[in-house]
């Protein structure tokens, strides 16, 4: 205070020392910053990763547009609704978010991911067509699967093209690479069960979610209807088409049977034996007029055996409008 | 005091606008805070993303409004002559007003993806955090700052007579203009686009709205306190140089983990840590000038929101951004609730205050309201400050529960392990809320209304609606005495060790027997400690300072009414 008050000659010398070492800061803010972004560097760019033909640089943009920062975070920036989706896509892998995205509201059971990976980017992407394989390599989606599978996310769903999808996940592969400095920090605790007696007490265990674990009655596997009824259920139909006329992702069931679809090509049919089937066998061959094509995978007779159809389509006949 | 400049009064329909946006603001925020506990509240009609990008696009518009209307305010004062072109001031006002209603509009379309690409800018919403708006909106922001740099540089004197306060003002406009730029430009790398974006909103926050509020503070204590200028220009000096001396590299602790080199962390933890300098600085200042002379308090809510905003900037920015500065600490806190916590006390806190407490100043004056009741105001102050602290209370004990759940044990989101974890937290977040708006309710109709309410019936003592119960004077003892230099050190210096303590919770993660056994015994003990701590502390720090000030009124208004009394004179008059 002893220069202020009397006169600015004692204090001048010091301010200007005050900007000369602003002027060093300045300086070394720089550096750094360019040191940061040279090729030394080694970090990877998006221009270097893509998922198929998907392009992680227009996979940003479609998390851009969606404000996907919203609610999640992104190398810890964004909001704390969601979790943090950095390492994403070395968690759970491409195939569990292809089957998540379409019906985010939903988690997808080990029926979806299996429909996903008969498409051969995934395929390619992650270098095997088993489920098992699948999970071994992304631990994170089997934990996933396994307490989740069939329960509600909180997110809503969200109007993802089949190629904002992909294109997502390429941008979840390139964040994925990136080299954040260790953040966010490893897991060091041991033992997923050992965790979750931590976090809860004695009385919860990793198989929590009796949902997806439920047991099929012996009486079930006689009647189609009710069989048809745990099909959908087992393979996770319901995330994405209500048993009501109500649509979720795809169109509600409800007094689906027999009625009159307008289709996109300016078509109508009538949603008989036959359309359903193939609308489960090759989803893309006939779209309902309003809706996307490309989001619901292909259950070839693999994942559904041919009884198994019939059991869904006399289970979708039963369906009523409400 | 009067009004001496007739342009001056275009201040007044930006506090208006201020306290609007305000509301709104704080309706968002509750809806959020209900968002937080049941997610599907609105979905599909307005997610949770939307309205937070509403929430972070209008507490920086309605900050911004405020420091618009109190630079409009005192320009006309520090330059002696009014303000230059009033018809784009008035311009600005209503290009705000469109703004905001696009924002509202354009930000909704990330509910169904849509950005507006073209020539590859999104032009309608480009949902980076803090920077929602698209390029429309962008620009024509820019273009509103440049009006604002223009009007006030216009108007400010020949460069030769600027004191520390129109350099402060004129160069916290011209940078404000300047550092927009860098969010104006779509970047293909991530890390390279988190490093722009920080330089935005941390160069904003960091390097120039903090040196127009060490500018405005410093001026409206001169209004308030007849402050000498002199030693008010020293203290804006070396608090602006301390701000950009910490700040320019202090940047750095939002580079640790976006995917930049490690030697951030060292630059970052070093250069942040000095951050609360200023501040301390700052609040110091307060203090002295406060205290140098025994003029009682004529506009109480004013004083008010101003202690209120240096004093939580030391806090809020200050401590709470300390803790969670250094690299050590912030590979914990970062991504977590421990955050908000540090955001919301430090922007609404530091900006925010002065924004309403450079209306309570001018708003009397220029509805020619000096003897206001002032009851409502310091209602409302004492309402906000008190949610706003519990809301932190919230935020920080929910993040370190967080931390611990998500981080530390690696658990799951939603309907999983973190939400139930952080639950009783997550419910007071609404309680405080709630009480917050309501402080904000009675704020704002205050300030809607000063000076158009009934006045006080003829006859009645004056000083009973100005001050409320005085009829008994408080004997300036106990809680009203003098505060004392040494007194404010030692509440100081609880504030830091509170801090101290947070910072050794958050730091206390990684001990291997918190990390690797997973016993959170002692972060948890320690931020059970520490941020109550702190808060408690806070509020009594300000009760005592208030008090001090409230008793310092009485004091004198008891000795004029003896002298009053004795000539027959009323007491009011020297006030």
């Amino acid at each position: 205070m002893s220069c202020g008050i009397g006169g600015s000659s004692c204090e001048t010398p010091r301010r200007r020392g005050a900007f000369v070492v602003l002027a060093i800061l300045t300086l070394i803010f720089v550096a750094l910053s360019i040191f940061s972004f040279l090729k030394s560097r080694g970090q990877v760019t998006p221009d270097t990763v893509s998922f198929g033909a998907y392009k992680a640089d227009d996979g940003k943009r479609v998390f851009q547009a969606y404000n996907c920062m919203g609610c999640h975070t992104m190398v810890g920036n964004g909001a704390y609704l969601g979790p943090d989706l950095t390492k994403e896509y070395k968690r759970v892998g491409p195939a569990w978010l292809a089957a998540f995205l379409p019906s985010a509201g939903s988690w997808p059971m080990d029926a979806a991911v299996r429909a996903q990976l008969l498409d051969p980017i995934q395929q390619a992407d992650t270098g095997t067509d088993s489920i098992e394989a699948y999970l071994k390599k992304f631990p994170g989606a089997a934990v996933r699967i396994e307490r989740r599978g069939g329960g509600t996310t909180m997110m809503p769903n969200l109007p993802l093209s089949k190629d904002e999808i992909g294109k997502l996940i390429a941008y979840l592969k390139y964040t994925s690479a990136m080299n954040t400095e260790g953040w966010p920090p490893k897991v060091e605790v041991a033992g997923l069960d050992h965790r979750l007696q931590l976090a809860h007490g004695t009385e919860t265990t990793a198989r929590s979610a009796p949902a997806a674990a439920s047991p099929m009655p012996a009486k079930a596997a006689l009647d189609p209807v009710a069989r048809g009824a745990q099909l959908v259920k087992d393979n996770g139909c319901v995330a994405c088409h209500a048993t009501d006329e109500k649509r979720l992702v795809g169109p509600g069931w409800g007094g689906l049977y027999n009625s009159k679809v307008s289709l996109a090509d300016g078509s109508t049919v009538t949603a008989d034996d036959a359309y359903l089937r193939e609308s489960i066998r090759q989803p893309n061959a006939k779209i309902v007029a309003g809706y996307p094509a490309g989001v619901m995978p292909a259950f070839n007779n693999k994942l559904l055996t041919d009884d198994d159809v019939s059991a869904i389509v006399a289970y979708i006949h039963t369906l009523e409008k409400q | 005091m009067q009004i001496e400049y007739q342009t001056q009064r275009l201040s007044l329909r930006f506090f208006m606008l201020m306290l609007v946006l305000f509301l709104i603001q704080v309706a968002y925020g509750l809806l959020l805070a209900t968002q937080q506990i049941d997610p599907t509240v609105l979905a599909g009609v307005m997610n949770f993303n939307i309205v937070r990008a509403e929430h972070l696009n209008l507490g920086i518009l309605w900050i911004l409004c405020g420091f618009i209307g109190a630079i409009l305010f005192v320009g006309p004062l520090l330059s002696k002559r009014e303000m230059a072109s009033p018809w784009l001031i008035k311009l600005l006002f209503y290009a705000l007003i469109v703004i905001v209603v696009w924002n509202f509009f354009t930000l909704r379309l990330a509910q169904v993806g849509v950005a507006g690409w073209w020539e590859g800018q999104p032009w309608l919403q480009q949902g980076l955090e803090y920077l929602e708006p698209g390029r429309i909106a962008g620009v024509l922001v820019l273009v509103g700052f440049a009006i604002l740099a223009y009007v006030v540089l216009r108007t400010f004197p020949p460069l030769r007579q600027w004191n520390e306060i129109h350099w402060g003002l004129g160069m916290g406009v011209t940078a404000l203009m300047a550092v927009w730029v860098f969010g104006l430009f779509y970047v293909s790398r991530l890390d390279l686009q988190e490093y722009f974006r920080w330089f935005v909103v941390h160069y904003w926050v960091e390097g120039v709205w903090e040196v127009i509020h060490i500018s405005l503070v410093g001026f409206l204590l001169v209004l308030m306190f007849k402050a000498d200028i002199k030693s008010v220009g020293f203290a804006v000096f070396w608090g602006v140089a301390l701000v950009w001396l910490s700040g320019l590299i202090g940047n750095a602790h939002h580079y640790f983990w976006i995917g930049t080199p490690a030697f951030w962390q060292f630059w970052g933890s070093l250069f942040s840590a000095l951050e609360p300098l200023p501040l301390v600085f700052c609040f110091w200042h307060i203090y002295l000038d406060a205290h140098t002379n025994r003029r009682p308090l004529e506009n109480a809510p004013a004083f008010y929101f101003l202690l209120g905003s240096a004093v939580l900037e030391l806090i809020g920015a200050g401590i709470l951004g300390f803790s969670m500065t250094f690299a050590l600490t912030n590979v914990w806190s970062h991504g977590t609730w421990v955050t908000p916590g540090h955001a919301h006390l430090a922007l609404f806190g530091t900006f925010g205050m002065l924004g309403i407490a450079a209306a309570y100043y001018a708003v009397p004056i220029m509805r020619k309201a000096p003897n206001y009741d002032q009851r409502l105001g310091k209602l409302g102050f004492w309402l906000v400050l008190t949610s706003m602290l519990g809301m932190v209370f919230a935020f920080d004990l929910g993040g370190t529960v967080q931390i611990y759940v998500y981080r530390i044990l690696g658990l799951h989101w939603f309907g999983g392990d973190v939400f139930p974890a952080m639950s009783v937290f997550k419910l007071m977040l609404p309680l405080f809320g709630i009480v917050f708006a309501v402080g904000a309710g009675i704020l704002a109709y205050d300030l809607f209304t000063l000076g158009r309410r009934l006045r006080a019936p003829a006859g009645a003592d004056p000083r009973a609606a100005t001050h409320g119960d005085l009829a008994v004077p408080r004997p300036a003892v106990g809680w009203g005495r003098p505060l004392s230099g040494f007194e404010a050190g030692i509440w100081l210096m609880m504030m830091w060790v509170f801090g101290a303590i947070i910072t050794l919770g958050l730091l206390s993660f990684n001990l291997p027997r918190v990390r690797v056994d997973g016993d959170p015994t002692l972060p948890y003990l320690l931020a059970g400690v520490g941020y109550p701590g702190l808060l408690l502390v806070t509020l009594a720090f300000v009760w005592r300072f208030l008090a001090s000030m409230e008793a310092r009124t009485s004091a004198s208004m008891t000795e004029t009414d003896v002298r009053g009394s004795a000539v027959g004179a009323p007491a009011s008059v020297q006030a």
